[in-house]
């Protein structure tokens, strides 16, 4: 039986005339590492604040460890969580921050010192436990709320996009560190961040939601290699995948700028009866220039001028203008090409996403 | 740093000047509380007005005489006292319905809020009359009980705290509910250590309210030992047998207590009253 349960679940707050999350369905297993990611707006912190029961459930039932909690309080639902403002207690000092759910808990003195100095100890802040809140970096505030998360020893950990205020180099290590936390606690985590690059790191599944509504839940890779429909393909992955209008009309695809190109039997063979306009997706990495590819798909080549190009270190991307759309290929470090340079191209036909017009969603 | 220095020379004695305008009747009362009638009589209308007597065994005659003849100790004391009960009760009252009308979320809040902010433009002695009856009525006329109730409520206090509650992180509190803190705990442990600046001021004009007020103890209170320090400036200054140095020693003695508060809490008086237009306060 799943750990945490959502069975319809649905808010709508008073006078608003849509629903925030519609219709949420999710079962996630003790000790799992859940990611809730979208862009802003789309209902995670929401329904994260639904399990916390700081917001009200206006539909559905939500069930922790086999007991309904809709109108249990957030301290009875055995939750800890992790802020994105940290909400660290800024009058007592690192260690009370991380001693006082304890100390309410009626915990006995012995024992409060024992986990206080242990959460302490794990997480690092044995120099900091006698400052205050404003006397500490951002990642060691993190780290506090972290340590005041995990010293509870509750069943489920929330957090709410607990490293958006981190620099970019201080995310990638705490990252690490909850990972690393995660996996020695094996506590069942909830994870909300507009990142995707974390949600991809750090989650055993994600849950991308958008206007409410789940778009998909699946590992990581599943994600990335299977997107549901648009809106997923198109929010996973860095750089973004590549769109097209195209129509199909045998196994011939027309660009909306008259490029064309063959599709192999293979394709086709997933595509039964759709013909006509859809939307083609390919990932900048499966746009190939090197010299192997053009020669196995050297009848799809295609030639297009360099209007930008960002140098990563370990891999260059590089933007033209092909099939009516701005085009992003992910190339290795080794692939340079400056502004300006033609290039010749091909698409990895094996790695084409075919996505309705209408719909949006994913063919195959 | 450097470039600065001549303008702010300029400034400071600006401000030095200013500053010993205002104080010039302090000192006057200062040196001459310490001088016998005759003195200050004989010093009028010269310098020596602004300078003490030379230190001898009755330099503080005034003051002995003071605190010997007259209860005026007791009535400080009273209303040290009164102070106290008033700065607590008004802290938790006041402060609990500060963090109500900024915090809790309840029908036309907003409309209660003004209405508070309204009954700060009403002078206190327009209902002083109908505080008296009411106190009068509940039989409590000269008891602690009856001059404190109705001074409780503040709306001033109200709008202080609220401004200040308002900017108060809402996750702090759904950290402390996870923590198994209770709202009440919650306004105690949390709340009002994260605000001690309007705790401060709202305490220091408290204390100021008490210690000058006169009509509202003039009017609960006949027992004479129950006074306050205005009452009992009054009624020994209003004395015949009182000497003009004695009524400089008492007006000393009554005016020593604000001057050291204002010295002790002037930066949290200014950032309290800062704090309260200002949403980041």
């Amino acid at each position: 039986m799943s750990f945490i349960e959502f069975k319809n679940i649905e808010k709508q707050y008073p006078g608003a005339d849509k629903k925030s999350v519609t219709d949420f369905n999710l079962e996630i297993n003790e000790g799992e590492f859940i990611a809730f990611v979208g862009p802003s707006g789309c209902g995670k912190s929401t329904t994260l604040r639904m399990i916390a029961g700081f917001e009200d459930i206006t539909g559905g039932e939500l069930y922790i460890d086999g007991k309904k909690v809709n109108d249990v309080l957030p301290r009875d639902r055995g939750i800890a969580m992790v802020f994105q403002n940290y909400a660290l207690y800024p009058h007592m000092t690192v260690e009370k921050n991380i001693s006082y759910g304890l100390k309410n808990m009626k915990v006995p003195a012995d024992e409060i010192k024992r986990k206080t100095d242990w959460a302490i100890n794990i997480l690092g802040l044995e120099e900091y436990r006698n400052r205050k809140p404003k006397n500490l970096s951002g990642g060691q505030r993190q780290r506090v709320a972290l340590g005041r998360a995990i010293v509870k020893n509750q069943k489920v950990f929330l957090m709410d996009e607990p490293l958006s205020n981190l620099d970019a180099k201080l995310r990638v290590s705490m990252r690490n560190e909850i990972s690393k936390l995660h996996r020695e606690l094996g506590s069942t985590t909830i994870y909300v961040t507009h990142d995707q690059v974390e949600a991809m790191t750090m989650a055993d599944r994600i849950v991308i939601m958008r206007n409410g509504v789940i778009q998909q839940v699946g590992k990581p890779m599943e994600l990335y290699e299977h997107p549901a429909n648009k809106f997923v393909a198109g929010f996973i992955g860095s750089p973004q995948m590549n769109f097209y209008d195209i129509i199909l009309k045998g196994n011939i695809i027309t660009f909306a700028d008259g490029n064309t190109m063959k599709l192999p039997d293979s394709v086709i063979f997933k595509l039964p009866a759709q013909q006509g306009e859809m939307i083609l997706g390919i990932r900048g990495e499966d746009i190939k220039l090197d010299q192997q590819n053009l020669d196995v798909f050297s009848e799809n080549k295609h030639s297009a001028v360099i209007e930008n190009a960002e140098v990563m270190g370990n891999e260059n991307n590089l933007y033209f203008t092909f099939g009516g759309s701005q085009t992003i290929a992910r190339v290795s470090k080794y692939e340079i090409s400056g502004i300006g340079d033609k290039i010749d191209f091909v698409f990895n036909p094996a790695k084409l996403h075919f996505f309705d017009k209408n719909t949006e969603v994913r063919y195959v | 740093m450097r470039k600065n220095s001549i303008p702010r020379i300029i400034l400071t004695v600006i401000l030095f000047v200013m500053s010993l305008f205002f104080l010039f009747p302090v000192i006057w009362m200062l040196a001459n509380s310490f001088k016998t009638d005759a003195a200050i009589t004989a010093d009028m209308n010269s310098l020596r007005a602004f300078v003490p007597p030379a230190l001898n065994g009755s330099f503080f005659e005034n003051y002995v005489t003071v605190i010997k003849d007259t209860d005026f100790i007791r009535y400080m004391l009273n209303t040290l006292f009164y102070a106290a009960i008033l700065i607590v009760a008004g802290v938790i009252v006041n402060g609990l319905a500060g963090y109500a009308l900024a915090k809790i979320k309840f029908p036309f809040r907003e409309r209660w809020a003004l209405i508070i902010m309204m009954l700060m433009i009403v002078p206190s002695e327009t209902i002083i009359t109908i505080n008296f009856l009411f106190v009068a009525k509940m039989g409590l006329l000269n008891t602690i009980f009856g001059y404190i109730l109705p001074m409780i409520v503040n709306p001033f206090n109200i709008f202080l705290f609220r401004q200040v509650f308002v900017s108060l992180p809402d996750d702090v509190w759904e950290a402390a509910q996870l923590d198994y803190c209770s709202p009440v705990k919650y306004f105690f442990t949390m709340v009002l250590p994260m605000s001690k600046t309007v705790v401060a001021t709202v305490s220091v004009f408290t204390f100021l309210g008490v210690w000058n007020d006169y009509l509202w103890p003039s009017l609960v209170f006949t027992s004479s030992d129950l006074l306050t320090a205005q009452i009992g400036l009054n009624s020994i200054t209003s004395n015949d047998n009182t000497t003009m140095g004695q009524t400089l020693a008492v007006i000393t003695m009554i005016t020593i207590p604000v001057i050291i508060i204002y010295a002790l809490f002037s930066k949290q008086i200014v950032e309290g009253v800062v704090s309260t237009g200002s949403k980041e306060g």
